[in-house]
């Protein structure tokens, strides 16, 4: 069970979303972290057959998956960030028709529907219209949908995107339960979705892996510490300037800021053990995120 | 995989509406159809299916070989009601108890009125009244005659001699005499025909627009390309519930439209001559009222199937409903754009247009000839071979394109 990226590519006229990225993936969950316009979605697109790439290739068990078409579609479930369904459906429905397209016997795509919807929390609303799904909903449909033909890839684009606290460690809990033996490549920009579930960070920025690795191996090899230091409130200003700021606690009289730089930046501060928060910061900057046109 | 497809068109409830505005426009359309009067010998008009058994009635009194006595008899006849004193009468229910005696040889004189106009062209109400039983004779030759006068006069630059030829041959190799019976039901289900085609292909071509366009405005397309069969026999299912729906659809909506007309006014007539009843005087193919519904039929369900594919090409092409929606349409008013313009070949190209498969009765009509490995053929079997055939290339074309969308 081998993923293999070798210098893939894809470049939009003359703007390249995802450049020159090597990659293996095997059994188990990886997170693709990465700010908004990273390339995240355009390189799981590319996974999923979706957009050929410009340049590169990507090979299952040494195949190349273009090439296996329908065969490597047979062993693919993919959650899109945008994820469409057909509203008037009801759940029950919907899942039938993707269980055929996904060419699963009827009679066997109605037990996996069944234990799916257990799964995932949707039984009572079976007959429920698409349409009429609350977003939390609609996602674990969505999941449902994607482990339906119980395939050996998984790939999620931002599952946890636009729901609420709550959702989101449910959802979390459930890509745990249902990775198994699958391999399971989930992009995200919030760090603490990837933090809880994923074996493999793999840090995307402009089109790169920039870094992959374990969290403890990612934060190991963070090239700048990170510092805590007691400021008055006049100086805020001038550390937030200078130093990336992963975190500001107001106090009376001033701050506690939460630094990321490679020398000490008093002789106040304390050195503080890294979190995936603050690498993050440290690979994408404090504007990460702002940009939201999704690549 | 075929009948989820089927449920998303009909899941939506525009969808419903559209079938549901089908059957009420066929319905209202049957009312206007079925509109049969009778006028009773006291010159009170009657309605409904007792009018339609009464003049049922009246016309099969007449029924029989249209030969020289009986063309003799109605010619008689009819100059013994026109000149009735009802008849010239200035009361109107005098008038119409005049109307009354003729309702019998209605359809005959309308006969007479084509076969001794002045012209092939022309059409004179009241030719019927100037004739004599002497004339009976010239019935069927006139028929000929008419068409040698124009093709050597008003159209002699319209057909090549062979066309001419082909013509001329046609129409005297028409048997005759023609047997005359009832045969309202044929006259009025051919009548209103071409307004249940137009408005099924219209219902049709939206049911269908967004099969696969629909997906991407959905913007389902990712999960659907991504699965196992979404590069092929998904794509192959939303092409069979398109030609599904087009069937389903065009057929229940054109037979219940049949069974309507034909249970209400009788299927009597159903063996005779086209050439018999006014409407077909003028047509030079050989065939009867049962052939030329089952030529509207066919004629309008390719049409049909033709426009629906192209709406579903558009919309796999443009990804694009409101597009997909609009070509087939475009298409149906592309000979109002050029039908000013008279020329043979202009003529000979409108003819080969989707909307002539749509009002394939009226077509049967026209004078468009053309000539396929030096034979000449007419309009309505070339149109039904071509969009039969053009159907069936735009199938693989709509596969491979929606096969490869990204």
């Amino acid at each position: 069970m081998e993923l293999k990226m070798s210098n893939l590519t894809k470049k939009f006229r003359d703007m390249t979303a995802v450049r020159n990225v090597s990659y293996t993936m095997t059994a188990g969950v990886y997170g693709l972290l990465g700010i908004n316009g990273a390339g995240k979605t355009t390189l799981m697109r590319m996974l999923c057959t979706l957009l050929k790439p410009t340049g590169g290739s990507i090979t299952w068990d040494g195949e190349d998956i273009f090439e296996m078409d329908g065969e490597y579609r047979k062993i693919l479930g993919y959650l899109p960030q945008d994820f469409g369904y057909y509203p008037d459906f009801t759940v029950y429905d919907y899942l039938m028709y993707i269980a055929s397209i996904k060419g699963v016997r009827p009679a066997a795509a109605r037990q996996q529907i069944k234990l799916l919807l257990d799964q995932v929390g949707m039984k009572k609303a079976a007959k429920r219209k698409m349409k009429k799904l609350s977003g939390g909903m609609k996602r674990r449909v969505g999941i449902a949908q994607a482990m339906l033909g119980d395939p050996k890839i998984l790939i999620l684009d931002e599952p946890t995107a636009g729901l609420d606290p709550n959702e989101r460690i449910r959802f979390r809990n459930l890509i745990s339960e249902l990775a198994g033996e699958r391999l399971v490549l989930f992009s995200t920009h919030i760090v603490s979705d990837i933090e809880y579930i994923a074996n493999e960070i793999l840090l995307m920025q402009g089109g790169e892996i920039k870094a992959s690795g374990t969290a403890e191996e990612l934060l190991s090899a963070m090239p700048e510490e990170v510092w805590s230091l007691e400021v008055e409130k006049k100086e805020i200003e001038r550390y937030m300037r200078n130093y990336k700021v992963s975190n500001v606690k107001t106090i009376p009289g001033g701050a506690v800021l939460r630094l990321i730089s490679s020398e000490k930046p008093s002789s106040r501060a304390v050195r503080e053990e890294a979190t995936l928060e603050d690498l993050f910061l440290d690979y994408f900057g404090e504007r990460a995120g702002e940009n939201d046109d999704e690549i | 995989m075929m009948r989820y497809e089927v449920k998303k068109v009909f899941s939506r409830t525009s969808s419903k509406i559209a079938v549901l505005v089908l059957f009420l426009v066929m319905g209202v359309t049957c009312f206007f159809a079925l509109d049969i009067s009778y006028v009773d010998e006291e010159g009170n008009t009657q309605k409904g299916l007792d009018a339609v058994s009464k003049l049922k009635a009246a016309q099969k009194e007449w029924a029989g070989e249209l030969d020289e006595e009986k063309i003799s008899q109605v010619i008689a006849e009819n100059r013994r009601i026109r000149t009735s004193p009802e008849a010239l009468a200035q009361d109107i229910t005098q008038n119409e108890i005049a109307y009354s005696r003729g309702q019998g040889i209605k359809e005959i004189r309308e006969l007479l009125n084509c076969a001794y106009a002045k012209g092939f062209r022309e059409y004179d109400y009241y030719r019927a009244d100037s004739l004599t039983e002497e004339m009976a004779a010239d019935f069927y030759k006139n028929r000929t005659a008419l068409l040698k006068e124009w093709l050597e006069g008003e159209a002699k630059d319209q057909f090549s001699d062979k066309e001419k030829q082909y013509l001329i041959e046609r129409y005297e190799s028409l048997k005759t005499p023609f047997y005359y019976d009832y045969m309202a039901g044929w006259v009025q289900l051919f009548e209103f025909a071409p307004t249940i085609v137009m408005i099924s292909m219209l219902i049709l071509c939206y049911l269908v627009s967004g099969v696969f366009s629909n997906e991407f405005a959905w913007k389902s397309d990712a999960v659907f390309f991504s699965s196992e069969y979404g590069r092929n026999r998904a794509v192959l299912a939303k092409i069979k519930a398109g030609l599904c729906i087009v069937t389903a659809v065009y057929f229940a909506i054109f037979f219940v439209y049949t069974g309507i007309m034909l249970l209400y006014l009788g299927a009597d007539g159903w063996n005779l001559q086209v050439q018999s009843s006014m409407a077909g005087w003028k047509y030079f193919y050989h065939i009867t009222n049962l052939k030329k519904y089952l030529v509207i039929g066919a004629g309008g369900y390719i049409g049909c199937l033709f426009l629906s594919f192209l709406s579903m090409f558009v919309s796999a092409r443009t990804k694009s409903t409101v597009m997909a929606m609009i070509a087939p349409v475009m298409v149906l008013f592309l000979p109002s754009f050029v039908g000013n313009i008279k020329s043979p070949v202009v003529n000979k190209i409108l003819g080969l247009l989707p909307d002539q498969l749509l009002q394939a009765g009226n077509a049967l009509n026209f004078f468009n000839l053309y000539s396929i490995g030096g034979k000449i053929v007419g309009e309505i079997p070339v149109i039904i071979v071509l969009y039969a055939v053009l159907t069936a290339a735009l199938l693989p074309a709509l596969y491979r394109t929606y096969q490869k969308a990204v």
